[in-house]
């Protein structure tokens, strides 16, 4: 069955590689440097300790995971070789490879990962102790197996062994002193395809080619330079121009790759991202005593175009949400688009006639009540994504003032003080709807304080059951049914408005092939990136 | 000697300014008679090349730039002048005090001055627009607070000057009271330099708040040229109206003010334009 699933990814990826290559034949050669831009520059390389994007681009071509994915999110052997769940889903063992080291020449082993998963990702990685929490203990009979031991059966945990996600660090690195504020924070030793080089603060990182790797011939580059240019304008012609080589997750303006997208030299893509798949939302606060009634909170869903936001907005990246989950769990069963739809071409008249049946009366000025926008201060997008809301709430008669505050304050009012009415973000879907999507409707995830749980503190009984059977059910079918009845209660009741799923391009060089060949796209290794 | 009249209205360079002023002041008055729809309305396709329909073009949105640029003029105008207003008149009150009294009284606010001049201006006012949040109100604080110094210097300046004349000493002979003294005989006598000054500080609040506003840090709710000019600017090289149209108002505006600032300076300074 495994080996079946491998041959295939095989197949299929000899047949994408043949298609990008077109008119070339030649084998991959080693050579080569890959220019990356990273933006904003990290702000430090401990992906153990934060899931801020840069820091994972950078550390995840140093640091190996025990597995890597495909572009269907199905588990690819890495540092293991071969993994085993126990038929009763308590307990999941990992054959390490043999002959792998870090890069400072000291062998890995199973105390490695002990220490990798116990020490850091259920300590001190931000999304770690969630996904990790059924982990009661990690035994390693000898030097490569290792055993996880769990309090319940845990089929979403497969899906967190990346080296984005939970990179496998060197246990007499940082095993010593505290892993919060470790010198070699920034120094990275992983067992990865690149060798941390230098870091020149402000300018570039420099990683190489790693010689010992464990993948015969690989990796093909010998260098790669994360490159950091702060204006956007400024990062698109050093794309143009053929400077930089790579460039993924917004740092290229969306109406920018559309216009790169038609230059011969360069490639656009919105494949890399199914590993997260954030969903945007215009998140209502249900506390109110407006957005209580269920009847405002679709009126609000009806009144939104969908499909304006993204071609208007978004630039054509991304496709309509049906609910809190994405469309990229289709191919894994998961995902069901069957709930109801508030799409629709006369979306505002559908709207006013259903506030006006609920008694919501318009003022001399057209006026039924006022709400208050919080934007998102996430950029451009988002201050537009507030003014069009202002612009749709008016024609139904809520009148929406804006208010524009910086991050720190927008995460403390609203996940912390829940003080908005209404206020726009996205969540990351993640690889399991476990990890990205409960967090977002599940009541037991209403955690003041806690950013990115939550935020419209709406629950239902008969949803938290759904979903806590879907967190420990291993039968893939029944699973599905599970969120499929979930999914439906929650359109019905729409306590967040989830607008698109999110799409971002991609700029690859075409003197490079094969740099984003799975899920996490930027977030993975580049062990078989090549220079043609 | 001419009149101030013939000095100041036969300048031609004068004449263009007001000319242009007089265009935006009505203009910005006018506003909701003009353009028909809600600056922030989407009215129809984005990315609309000027046409007759949509005299000014579209945004990125399909929301109406002449009716951007005629609303915007009135938020530009109102937040300038009323942060002028503001900072003219705290800098004169302190510039009055610190010349008028002399000693410690002005040590202290001279100390005062220089501290806030030694801010960089613009940075000062980011910051503070971020911390009291961006509004209306929160602009015209931020540039009344960058704004007030130079004002202060000047005032303190021409009151040392105005309080060893003769008619001052007089005044006090006569028993007036140091306020009496200082609001009827000295500060009347150094408006001149402050309607030059005041009249450009109008220019740099205009700068400063289109600056913010490009900045992203503008009231959310006013649409303003420094606004269209900042939601524009990733779109230059597709849509040039975007940013060119609210930029050259700007330009112009500006400019007029700068024109009119320094025909009024030759005016009341006829000795300065024989040097």
């Amino acid at each position: 069955m495994k080996l079946s699933r491998r041959t295939f990814a095989g197949i299929a990826g000899t047949f994408l590689a043949g298609l990008c290559l077109a008119n070339s034949t030649v084998a991959q050669e080693q050579g080569g440097t890959l220019v990356l831009i990273v933006q904003p520059e990290p702000p430090s390389l401990a992906s153990y300790l934060s899931t801020s994007g840069p820091i994972g681009m950078v550390t995840s071509k140093i640091y190996d995971g025990l597995l890597e994915y495909d572009t269907e999110l199905q588990p690819q052997p890495s540092l293991a070789e071969s993994w085993e769940v126990s038929p009763d889903g308590k307990t999941i063992t990992f054959k390490l490879r043999q002959g792998v080291t870090f890069h400072d020449g000291e062998p890995l082993t199973s105390a490695d990962v002990r220490f990798s998963i116990m020490n850091a990702a259920k300590v001190t990685h931000p999304r770690g102790p969630n996904t990790f929490a059924a982990v009661t203990d990690v035994k390693t009979p000898d030097d490569h197996t290792v055993t996880l031991v769990l309090s319940e059966p845990a089929p979403y945990m497969l899906m967190a062994f990346s080296g984005y996600e939970t990179p496998i660090l060197p246990e007499h690195v940082f095993g010593e002193g505290d892993l919060r504020a470790h010198p070699n924070a920034n120094k990275p030793v992983g067992s990865g395809p690149f060798k941390f080089t230098e870091w020149k603060k402000g300018q570039y990182i420099r990683l190489d080619r790693n010689p010992d790797y464990w993948k015969e011939g690989r990796p093909y580059l010998d260098r790669i330079v994360a490159r950091f240019i702060l204006d956007s304008s400024t990062r698109t012609a050093a794309l143009e121009k053929g400077e930089a080589h790579f460039a993924a997750m917004g740092a290229v303006p969306f109406n920018d790759a559309k216009k790169l997208a038609a230059k011969p030299n360069l490639t656009v893509t919105t494949r890399g991202h199914e590993m997260f798949s954030p969903v945007s939302e215009l998140l209502l606060n249900t506390e109110r005593e407006l957005l209580k009634d269920k009847r405002v909170r679709q009126a609000i869903a009806h009144a939104m175009g969908r499909q304006f936001v993204i071609d208007n907005i978004w630039f054509g990246y991304g496709k309509p949400a049906t609910g809190p989950m994405s469309s990229n769990f289709a191919p894994a069963g998961l995902y069901s688009g069957d709930v109801k739809v508030y799409e629709a071409e006369n979306g505002v008249e559908i709207a006013n006639g259903i506030l006006d049946e609920a008694g919501y009366a318009k003022d001399a000025d057209g006026v039924r009540f006022e709400l208050m926008h919080d934007s998102l201060p996430y950029g451009q997008e988002w201050t537009r994504f507030g003014e069009y809301v202002q612009q749709q709430l008016g024609k139904i008669g809520i009148k929406v003032t804006i208010r524009q505050e910086d991050v720190a304050r927008w995460l403390k009012r609203t996940y912390a003080d829940h003080d908005f009415d209404t206020t726009a973000n996205y969540l990351y879907n993640l690889a399991d709807p476990v990890i990205g999507v409960h967090r977002a409707v599940h009541s037991g995830q209403i955690k003041p304080g806690t950013v990115f749980t939550n935020g419209s503190y709406w629950s239902d009984p008969e949803v938290d059951k759904l979903l806590d059977m879907a967190k420990v059910e291993p039968d893939a079918k029944k699973r599905s049914a599970l969120y499929d009845q979930a999914l439906k209660i929650v359109a019905e009741e729409i306590p967040i408005i989830w607008v698109h799923e999110m799409n971002f391009p991609t700029v690859v060089n075409n003197m490079f092939a094969d740099v984003i060949v799975s899920a996490l796209g930027v977030y993975a290794n580049f062990d078989r990136a090549y220079m043609k | 000697m001419n009149t101030f009249r013939q000095r100041f209205m036969g300048n031609p360079r004068v004449i263009a300014g007001l000319a242009w002023l007089g265009l935006v002041v009505l203009v910005a008055a006018a506003a909701p008679l003009i353009a028909s729809h809600h600056p922030f309305e989407i009215v129809a396709e984005p990315f609309l090349i000027p046409s007759l329909e949509h005299p000014f073009g579209t945004d990125s949105l399909g929301r109406s730039i002449w009716a951007g640029l005629v609303h915007g003029a009135r938020t530009t105008l109102v937040i300038a002048i009323l942060a002028t207003l503001a900072s003219v008149a705290f800098g004169t009150l302190v510039g009055a005090l610190a010349g008028y009294f002399g000693g410690l009284v002005d040590d202290g606010l001279m100390r005062l001055t220089e501290f806030f001049q030694t801010i960089p201006s613009f940075i000062f006012a980011i910051v503070l627009v971020a911390i009291l949040t961006p509004s209306a109100t929160s602009l015209i604080v931020a540039i009344a607070v960058v704004s007030w110094p130079p004002i202060a210097r000047v005032v303190r300046g021409e009151v040392l000057s105005v309080k060893a004349r003769e008619y001052v000493q007089a005044a006090v002979l006569v028993g007036q009271g140091d306020m009496a003294i200082l609001f009827r005989q000295v500060l009347p006598n150094t408006l001149s330099p402050l309607i030059v000054t005041g009249s450009l500080l109008v220019a740099t609040a205009i700068l400063i708040e289109s600056a913010l506003s490009f900045l992203g840090l503008g009231a959310p709710n006013l649409m303003s040229w420094g606004f269209m000019v900042g939601a524009g600017r990733s779109f230059l090289r597709d849509a040039w109206w975007l940013v060119t149209i609210p930029g050259v108002a700007i330009l112009l505006t500006v400019l007029s003010i700068n024109l009119v600032g320094e025909g009024l300076n030759d005016a009341l300074n006829p000795r300065l334009s024989d040097l």
